[in-house]
């Protein structure tokens, strides 16, 4: 856990000013979509992996990705918005994660998964790192807990880059998956309209620009050691475009409104109230 | 050892990776297994669009760790069948693929819509879970090892899916209609899990002998209904009037009227030739063969294969 | 070569880590198992393995079983009814126990 945060803390959701409350809901509102449809996308390997072992590891990834999820929408619950609001009532629009996660799978292309993996648990972790030391509370105390699960995606995703790159058809099909997913990854680093505030009020103490140059620092070189080829010059200039959908806006691809559909089928079809839940509230839990 | 000292020797666990069985013992343990795990395998595959599915973040987490377990589950199973020597977890896996590998009948029909899945969540799951905790005793040392962890993790499986029944049967009229439809298809199915009981084959009472099985189709589906018809009716479901069933007080069993059910459609379905049957199979093949690549990239010598696993091949 | 020894008491157990031998090669650490292991202890079966073949994470490496709430894998947080099958409640029972294992470490 991590000692208080430098500068004055925000207190309580209920002692937030409107843009503070504003600031810290934006955020969080990324930061659990982020991790929802990730988890939604990976559990599409379920029973489909290439091994066994594969299989069983990647869909403890899901969860945990959907873990975080929970402990994340929970904080939007301060606010008055149940699970309901934010998933299986909301509208497609309201969901704030980068495009990078929506996207669908080719057939067979386990690359891009542990690719995707990869880019987004090393934005994951210089993200929590920049949380550490929020100012709001609430979001220091869960931090530590993501993080150490974080760590095991990061290395499991790492080892698989490693194993596949060390073939060469393996790294192949990986620089494809670099191709298509590298463009995407960086809408991770994409502000919300309220990263003025999360900067000002230290609910993140780092911009998204300086992790993103952190973030250039951890993967093109690993990536480059396996011999994979960035889009990036001699000089270190990243050359990669942004795509056309971003997500941090709202702003999604076409490959979003089936997903959605998808998900909130069950739902819409029971004619549900709410969600079930099975799970104590996370602030019950030890 | 010979078949006869087998089955002398027969009790719970007698036989390892060690023993010198016979081959009529081993291939008949590979069946058997096989065809276990085959049926987590296929099971985990008709479930799998369930966790999309699934109407809230906790069902979707239950959802997504009961279909890990399953392939968890193959993964032990297989290697138990391995240690016997007469098939490679490779070769059954590609034998299931190709449409060879047998697995259980109620896994070759399609699950389409949310009332359904207590059907097997619930009901065969329950069944299967039965089944299992009789195979602790099995003869088969790693397949019962196998047990005592399938069977540490499967309470929550049968407890997930009572608590979707439950929600369903105490749900909406239109719901609880809609549950009544899934268990009438359903029902039948779930009796033809134990197989018919009437005409033992030949199989059963070799893996009975060897210590292989240790209940017989006719006693776990008596347990089975002890324990489950009073929860279907518990939850407003009507039990279908055929396959006739009536309880017989002084045996203590159930009896099934057989002649009931539709046994063309459960032979064809064992042979994998039921409409569903191609569909499964065929559609998780594809699946298995599109990533075919990576087990060839990950073959190879690299960091962790070691010497020592050319030393053993040679033996 | 250092050889880890696991034996394995009776038949049915899981083999355990018991010691290790010093040998050239497996044969000969087999040999070697079987005095200093199964001399007066009765066992099994040993099987030995070259030390550096043993991978391992530890505790303070990982954090096994995850770090956020997994009551979803638990059969005793789905509020139905165990009893009306034996093995059902020994599974509850086990989780149980394992459940309190992981508190007892935490």
């Amino acid at each position: 856990m991590s000692d208080a945060s430098n500068g004055p803390s925000l207190g309580g959701p209920d002692d937030l000013s409107e843009r503070e409350r504003a600031a810290v809901s934006a955020l969080v509102r990324a930061m659990a979509d982020d991790e929802f449809v990730l988890a939604e996308r990976y559990t599409e390997w379920q029973v489909r992996s290439p091994t066994l072992e594969s299989d069983l590891a990647l869909s403890n990834v899901a969860q945990d990705e959907y873990g975080h999820a929970r402990l994340w929408y929970d904080l939007l619950g301060d606010f008055g918005e149940s699970e309901a609001d934010l998933i299986w009532e909301a509208d497609p629009s309201d969901f704030r994660h980068a495009t990078l996660v929506e996207l669908p799978f080719p057939d067979g292309d386990w690359a891009d998964a542990v690719l995707r993996s990869y880019l987004f648990d090393v934005y994951e972790k210089l993200n929590l790192e920049a949380l550490e030391d929020s100012s709001y509370p609430r979001i220091r105390d869960r931090v530590g807990k993501v993080q150490s699960e974080e760590e095991y995606h990061r290395e499991h995703a790492e080892n698989w880059l490693e194993r596949l790159c060390a073939d060469e058809e393996g790294r192949g099909h990986v620089q494809q998956a670099v191709d298509r997913l590298f463009p995407y990854a960086l809408t991770l680093f994409v502000p919300t309209d309220r990263e003025s505030a999360i900067v000002e009020f230290g609910i993140r103490t780092e911009p998204l620009d300086s992790l993103r140059e952190d973030w250039f620092a951890e993967v093109i070189p690993f990536l480059e050691s396996l011999g994979i080829d960035l889009p990036v010059t001699d000089e270190g200039v990243v050359e990669a475009e942004l795509p056309e959908k971003i997500g941090r806006r709202g702003d999604h691809t076409d490959h979003w409104p089936e997903l959605f559909a998808a998900f909130t089928h069950t739902y819409r079809e029971m004619d549900l109230d709410e969600p079930p839940r099975l799970m104590e509230d996370p602030d019950d839990v030890g | 050892m010979n078949v006869s000292e087998t089955k002398d020797r027969a009790g719970p666990r007698a036989f390892g990776p060690g023993d010198d069985v016979p081959r009529e013992y081993r291939e008949a343990a590979t069946r058997m297994i096989q065809f276990h795990a085959n049926s987590e395998i296929m099971g985990a595959y008709l479930e799998r669009p369930f966790i999309r599915q699934a109407p809230s973040l906790d069902r979707k987490l239950a959802f997504s760790a009961k279909v890990q377990d399953e392939i968890g589950h193959g993964q032990l199973l297989y290697r138990a069948a391995e240690e016997l020597g007469i098939k490679t977890r490779e070769e059954m896996l590609t034998e299931l693929a190709e449409g060879e590998g047998k697995f259980l009948n109620c896994f070759h029909y399609p699950m389409d819509s949310w009332y359904e899945t207590p059907m097997i969540g619930f009901f065969v799951d329950g069944a299967a879970m039965r089944r299992q905790a009789t195979l602790k005793n099995t003869s088969w040392e790693p397949y019962a090892h196998a047990m005592d962890k399938i069977c540490f993790e499967e309470g929550f499986h049968i407890k997930h899916g009572e608590s979707i029944l439950r929600e369903l049967a105490t749900g909406s009229t239109a719901q609880r209609e809609k549950l009544q439809e899934a268990f009438d298809e359903w029902w039948p199915r779930i009796l033809q899990f134990f197989g018919p009981t009437d005409d033992q084959s030949t199989h059963h009472d070799f893996a009975a002998e060897v210590g292989l099985k240790q209940v017989s189709n006719d006693e776990l589906r008596t347990a089975f209904l002890n324990a489950y018809l009073p929860k279907a009716e518990r939850y407003g479901l009507e039990i279908p009037d055929e396959p006739r069933i009536t309880y017989d007080e002084d045996a203590d069993r159930y009896e099934v009227r057989e002649s009931d059910l539709d046994w063309d459609e459960f032979w064809q379905v064992a042979k994998n030739d039921y409409q569903g049957s191609h569909e499964q199979i065929g559609t998780r093949a594809d699946a298995r063969e599109a990533v075919e690549w990576v087990r060839a990239a990950i073959e190879g010598d690299g960091p962790g294969s070691s010497p020592t696993e050319a030393a053993g091949a040679a033996d | 070569m250092i050889w880890e020894v696991f034996r394995q008491e009776e038949s049915g157990d899981y083999h355990t880590h018991c010691g290790n031998v010093h040998a050239p090669d497996r044969d000969m650490a087999l040999a070697f198992a079987q005095i200093q292991h199964a001399r007066r202890m009765p066992a099994n079966s040993l099987w030995v393995v070259p030390k550096d073949e043993i991978g391992e994470v530890d505790a303070d490496e990982a954090a096994f079983g995850g770090t956020t709430d997994k009551a979803y894998r638990w059969a005793q947080t789905f509020n139905t009814d165990e009893d009306f099958a034996e093995e059902i409640a020994e599974s509850q029972r086990e989780q149980e126990a394992a459940e309190r294992k992981r508190e007892d470490r935490a």
